[in-house]
C-alpha cells in the first residue's frame, strides 16, 4: 500500500476500471441532469477460450450531449452553396414536395458532443476524449468546438491551465478524436490529493475518488460540471 | 394549408437525416477494399427513435453499423439489423456512384418510384404486418470522392401520395384526448412495450383502450382481434418529430397502408413521443384523419406516386460533407506534426514562434551528410519550405551517412541527390514544400574555359536568384572554395547564413554576421562614378555602432583556392567521423532557431557560453553564439566570437562594393584568378609584411585556439 506522499498521481488499469464503474454509478444516481455513462468493453483477445485470461479493457461513454443553445438559422437568407456542390437540374415534372409536406421556414442547428473516458497506458491516467458534430452528422472542427465550450481555449483558470486539446486517434475506434492531453494529469492529481485536505485519506479511498476528482477538474473544461452532492458523497 | 371540406390538409414533417462520420469511413473502406468500381446498390439500415425532447426532433441516423462489415472474414450482414429501444432499424438502399457525373445523372424519379413500389408490394403482400419498419424504407444516393475525401449525398424518404390528400379533423396532445386514468394506463403500457427488448424497436403499433380505461399495446397483425365496440383504437407510431401541430413523415405510409389494407376512411392515430426515456403524453399527439381512397388503390398493380427527396436548407440540392481533416493521411500527418510543436510551446517554451518556422524558406547548398541531416532537423522544427542544391549523384556509399538516401537511389548510376532528397523528404512528410536544384556552385581557383563561361555565369545568376528568393541559406558543401560565392551573395543581401564545416574529428558551426551594407541597394543600377556614394553607405559596424560579426572567410589570410587537386587520393575524399555530421547539422538548425527568436535576428550580438552571461538567460532558447567549434576526441565544444575583417575575401566592403559595381564580371575574374581577391583586399600586402614570421597555414579548418587576426 502506497501512502499519498510517495504517490506519483497515476493509477493502474485495474484501478481505473474499478474507479470508472464506481464513478458511473455515482453519476447515475446523483446527477440526473445528464444521461448515465455506460461502460463499453473492448475485449483484448476475443478469441481466447477462457475469459479470465484477458483483462477487460474498456472505456466510459457519454454520447449525444447537446452542447449548444438552439438558435434558428433562417433558410431564406442562406445563399452560399457547399463547395463543389452543383444545382441538380430538376425537371419541372418532379414534385419533390406536395401539399401534404410541411416546409419549415427555420432550421435548428444544434451541436452535439460524445465523451469517452479512456485509460492511457503510457501516462497511466484517465484521458477525456471528445468529438462534436452537427445534427446532420457533420463533424465539428476544434475552433467550432471551442466556440461552444469557451473554457477549452481559456488558459486562465487553474483547471484550464492543464487543458490542451489535441487531435489523436481514438485507441479503440481507430478514428481521429479530440482529447485533453494527459501529460499534466498526474501532476494535478497529486496536487488535488496532497493539497488542501487536512485529514489525509487512506489510499483505498483515494482510488475510489480518483476518477471523481479527476473529472471534477477536467469536466469543467468541457462544460460538464459535477454537482456538489456528487463530490460530497462519501459512500 | 388549403381548407378542404371539414378539415385542412394534413401536413407531415419530413424525416431529417443525420450521417455519422463513421458511416463515411466504412463506406470508403468498403469501396477501397471490397467493392472497387462495382456500383451495384448496397442494402443498408437506418436508425431512428421516437422524439425524446420537446424542442428538438430526432433524426434518421446512419452509423458505421448501417453498412455491411468491411472485414473479409465476416459475410455481409443482412441489411436489416436488430435494433434496440434507441435504434429502431429501418431498411434502406444505397446507390453509390463512381463519378460526379453519374451521381448527377442518376434517374432520381425512377429510383424513388422503385422504392415506392417496394413499399406498395410490402403493403399488399402482408410483409408490413410481420415487419412494420419496412413502411419507412428509405433511399440514399451518394458519390464518395476518395481523393478529396468529400461525400455528396441525398436522401429520399418515399411517401405514397394520397390523392386527394388526407385531411385533418382534429389534432391535440394525447394528454388532452385521453382521460387521466386512460392516459396513465397508456403510458404504462407503452413504457412496458418500449422496455421489452422483443418489442422495443417495433415502430408501428396498435394502442387500444377499453371501456375500463385499461390500455394495451399490440402488434399490427392483431388488428382483427381488436375490433370490440366500446374500445378506443389508435394507430400509433414512433414519431421522431417534436412539433405540436404536425405528425412525422412515417405516418404517411402508415395511413396508406391502413387505407389500402383495411379500407378505413377515418383513422385515429397516435404520434408516440418520449421525454427522458419515458412516454410523454403531453408531447405525443392524437389526431383524426379523413382519407378518401381513389380507385387506383384497389388495384395492386397501380403504384401510387411518391414524394420524399430531402431538402437541403429548403433547396432541392444534395448535401456535401468534407472529411479531409479526419481522413486524409497527409492532413493527419500535418496536424500531428503541428501538435508536437504546439505541445512544446505549451509545456516548455511559450514564446516559441511557430508562424515564423512554418513560413521561412531555407536554401541548403549541399545535399550530402550535412544537407540531409539539416533538412531533417528543419522539418522537425516545423520548417516546411526547403530547397536543396547539389550537382552530384547518389553513390553506393552515401546511404550510410546521408540520411535521406537508400539503396534504390544508388541504382542505375545513381539519381541526382537534389531530386532524391526531395523525394525522400516528401515521403517523410507529405506537406513539405521541397525543391531540388541540380547545379554546381562556381568556385574561385577552378578556372573555366571561355566555352564554359556562359554556363558558369548562368549558374552564378541562378544562385543569386535562389539566394534572393529564400530567407535562410545553409552552406553545407564539402570544400572551402565552394562557400565563397554564396557567402558574398548573402553578405550582399543580408540573408541569414549558417555555415557548417567538418574536419576529420572536429567541426565548425557558425552564423555569418550581417553584410557590410545595412540596406539593399538596387544591384542593377550601374553607377561607376558613385563609388564614393557607395562608400558613404558602408558600415563596418552594425547600426548600433558595434563591430559586425564575421563570416566563414573573415579569419582567413589566404583566398579560397583549389583545395581538391594536387592532394593524394585519400586526402581528396572528405573523411570524417560519422558522428560529426549529425552533431554539426543539429547545432546548425538549433542556431537558426535561436536567430529567428532573437529580437535582432541577423544583427544579434554574439554570446559565449560561460557562467557570467549578462542578459542572455532572458532568451528562452538560451544564448546565441557566433561560432561553435567542437572536437570529438575531447567530447568538447566551445563557443567563440570572430568579428568581421576588413580584408575578408568574401564579405568586406571592398569586395561587396566591387561586386555591386561590376557584378558577374567581377565574379568571373575571381573564379579565374584567385590571387585577384587577395590583391583586391590587400591580403597580398599583408602576406608580404608577415613573411618575416613563421606561420602555419591550415587550409582546411582553423585550429580551435586561433584568434582573430588584428589588422
Amino acid at each position: 500500500m502506497m501512502d499519498v506522499f510517495n504517490w506519483d498521481g497515476t493509477v493502474s488499469a485495474k484501478d481505473f476500471r474499478i474507479g470508472a464503474l464506481s464513478f458511473a454509478q455515482k453519476w447515475e444516481s446523483l446527477n440526473s441532469a445528464f444521461p448515465p455513462w455506460s461502460w463499453v468493453p473492448c475485449p483484448k483477445h476475443p478469441w481466447l477460450a477462457s475469459p479470465e485470461l484477458f483483462q477487460e479493457e474498456g472505456y466510459l461513454s457519454l454520447e449525444n450531449i447537446c452542447i449548444s443553445r438552439p438558435y434558428e438559422v433562417d433558410i431564406d437568407q442562406n445563399s452560399q452553396t457547399d463547395p463543389g456542390e452543383e444545382e441538380t437540374s430538376c425537371s419541372e415534372k418532379e414534385d419533390d414536395i406536395d401539399d401534404a409536406t410541411l416546409v419549415q421556414s427555420n432550421h435548428h442547428e444544434l451541436h452535439y458532443c460524445d465523451f469517452h473516458i479512456v485509460y492511457s497506458y503510457t501516462f497511466r491516467v484517465p484521458v477525456l476524449y471528445l468529438r462534436a458534430y452537427c445534427s446532420d452528422g457533420r463533424p465539428l472542427l476544434l475552433d467550432e468546438i471551442e466556440k461552444e465550450l469557451p473554457a477549452c481555449s481559456s488558459k486562465e483558470s487553474p483547471e484550464t491551465k492543464w487543458a490542451f486539446i489535441t487531435q489523436e486517434e481514438h485507441p479503440y475506434l481507430k478514428r481521429p478524436w479530440y482529447k485533453l492531453h494527459p501529460c499534466g494529469t498526474s501532476e494535478f492529481m497529486k496536487l488535488l490529493f496532497l493539497g488542501g485536505d487536512t485529514g489525509q485519506p487512506k489510499l483505498e479511498v483515494v482510488l475510489e475518488l480518483y476518477l471523481l476528482s479527476w473529472f471534477s477538474a477536467v469536466g469543467q473544461v468541457v462544460g460538464l460540471r459535477i454537482p456538489c452532492k456528487m463530490l460530497n458523497d462519501r459512500r | 394549408m388549403a381548407k378542404e371540406g371539414s378539415g385542412s390538409i394534413l401536413q407531415f414533417a419530413p424525416f431529417q437525416s443525420s450521417v455519422d462520420e463513421g458511416f463515411w469511413h466504412r463506406l470508403s473502406s468498403l469501396k477501397l477494399n471490397k467493392f472497387g468500381i462495382d456500383d451495384s446498390p448496397i442494402p443498408i439500415s437506418g436508425f431512428f427513435a421516437p422524439c425524446s425532447h420537446p424542442q428538438v426532433s430526432n433524426y434518421l441516423t446512419l452509423l458505421a453499423e448501417s453498412l455491411p462489415s468491411d472485414s473479409n472474414e465476416e459475410s455481409s450482414i443482412p441489411a436489416f439489423n436488430r435494433g434496440n429501444r434507441n435504434r429502431c432499424s429501418v431498411p434502406g438502399i444505397l446507390y453509390n456512384t463512381n463519378t460526379m457525373e453519374s451521381f448527377h445523372g442518376l434517374d432520381k424519379q425512377g429510383l424513388l418510384k422503385a422504392e415506392a413500389k417496394k413499399i406498395w408490394e410490402d403493403i399488399h403482400s402482408g410483409k408490413v404486418l410481420e415487419d412494420s419498419a419496412v413502411l419507412s424504407r428509405f433511399l440514399l444516393i451518394s458519390f464518395a470522392d476518395l481523393k478529396k475525401w468529400s461525400f455528396h449525398y441525398w436522401f429520399a424518404f418515399p411517401a405514397l401520395i394520397l390523392d386527394p390528400p388526407a385531411t385533418l379533423v382534429d389534432l391535440r396532445p394525447a394528454s388532452q384526448w385521453f382521460t387521466l386514468e386512460e392516459a396513465e394506463s397508456v403510458s404504462t403500457a407503452c413504457n412496458e412495450w418500449r422496455n421489452s427488448s422483443v418489442t422495443a424497436d417495433v415502430p408501428f403499433i396498435l394502442v387500444s383502450v377499453g371501456s375500463d380505461s385499461r390500455a394495451a399495446v399490440r402488434h399490427l397483425k392483431d388488428w382483427e382481434t381488436c375490433q370490440d365496440d366500446g374500445q378506443k383504437l389508435l394507430f400509433a407510431f414512433y414519431d421522431p418529430c417534436h412539433l405540436p401541430n404536425n405528425p412525422g413523415w412515417a405516418l404517411r405510409n402508415f395511413l396508406a397502408f391502413i387505407c389500402a389494407r383495411w379500407n378505413l376512411k377515418t383513422v385515429h392515430f397516435l404520434c408516440y413521443r418520449e421525454n427522458r426515456g419515458f412516454a410523454d403524453l403531453s408531447l405525443s399527439l392524437v389526431g383524426e384523419a379523413l382519407i378518401t381512397i381513389s380507385q387506383g388503390w384497389r388495384e395492386h398493380q397501380c403504384v401510387p406516386n411518391a414524394v420524399g427527396w430531402e431538402l437541403n436548407k429548403g433547396r432541392k440540392v444534395p448535401r456535401c460533407i468534407n472529411l479531409a481533416k479526419s481522413m486524409d493521411p497527409t492532413r493527419l500527418a500535418i496536424s500531428a506534426a503541428d501538435l508536437n510543436l504546439k505541445l512544446m510551446r505549451w509545456r516548455a517554451l511559450p514564446s516559441l514562434n511557430l508562424d515564423i518556422l512554418f513560413s521561412i524558406k531555407c536554401l541548403l547548398l549541399g545535399a550530402g551528410t550535412l544537407g540531409c541531416q539539416v533538412a531533417r532537423m528543419l522539418m522537425a522544427w516545423g520548417v516546411r519550405k526547403i530547397t536543396l542544391v547539389d550537382n552530384g549523384r547518389v553513390a553506393m556509399s552515401n546511404p550510410l551517412r546521408q540520411s535521406l538516401y537508400t539503396l534504390d537511389d544508388c541504382l542505375s548510376g545513381g539519381d541526382f541527390k537534389a531530386t532524391a532528397a526531395v523525394r525522400s523528404l516528401q515521403r517523410i512528410f507529405p506537406a513539405v514544400v521541397a525543391e531540388g536544384v541540380v547545379m554546381a556552385i562556381p568556385m574561385p581557383g577552378h578556372p573555366v574555359s571561355s566555352q564554359e563561361e556562359n554556363s558558369v555565369l548562368e549558374d552564378c545568376r541562378r544562385l543569386n536568384d535562389l539566394i534572393g528568393s529564400h530567407d535562410v541559406i545553409f552552406l553545407l558543401t564539402d570544400t572551402r572554395e565552394s562557400r565563397w560565392l554564396p557567402t558574398l551573395l548573402c553578405a550582399n543581401t543580408n540573408k541569414i547564413t549558417i555555415t557548417a564545416a567538418l574536419g576529420f574529428d572536429s567541426f565548425l558551426v557558425m552564423r555569418h554576421g550581417p553584410g557590410p551594407f545595412n540596406s539593399t541597394p538596387d544591384l542593377k543600377v550601374e553607377m561607376p562614378n558613385s563609388l564614393s556614394a557607395v562608400m558613404d553607405n558602408l558600415a563596418l559596424t552594425n547600426t548600433d555602432g558595434k563591430q559586425r560579426l564575421g563570416c566563414y572567410f573573415c579569419n582567413d589570410v589566404v583566398a579560397p583556392t583549389d583545395s581538391t587537386s594536387n592532394r593524394t587520393l585519400d586526402q581528396q575524399c572528405t573523411v570524417t567521423r560519422p558522428g560529426l555530421a549529425p552533431i554539426a547539422s543539429a547545432l546548425a538548425v538549433e542556431l537558426l532557431v535561436g536567430i529567428l527568436h532573437h529580437p535582432y535576428g541577423i544583427f544579434a550580438e554574439a554570446e559565449i557560453a560561460n557562467s557570467n552571461n549578462g542578459g542572455s538567460s532572458e532568451l528562452p532558447l538560451g544564448i546565441l553564439p557566433h561560432q561553435i567549434r567542437g572536437s570529438l576526441p575531447h567530447f568538447q565544444q566551445m563557443t567563440l566570437v570572430g568579428h568581421s575583417s576588413n580584408s575578408c575575401t568574401a564579405c568586406c566592403c571592398t569586395v561587396v562594393s566591387e561586386y555591386r559595381k561590376r557584378g558577374m564580371q567581377f565574379i568571373l575574374q575571381a573564379i579565374n584568378h584567385p590571387t585577384f581577391l587577395e590583391d583586391l583586399t590587400g591580403l597580398t600586402e599583408l602576406m608580404r609584411s608577415a613573411n618575416t614570421f613563421q606561420l602555419d597555414w591550415d587550409d582546411e579548418i582553423e585550429d580551435a585556439d586561433d584568434e582573430c587576426i588584428e589588422l
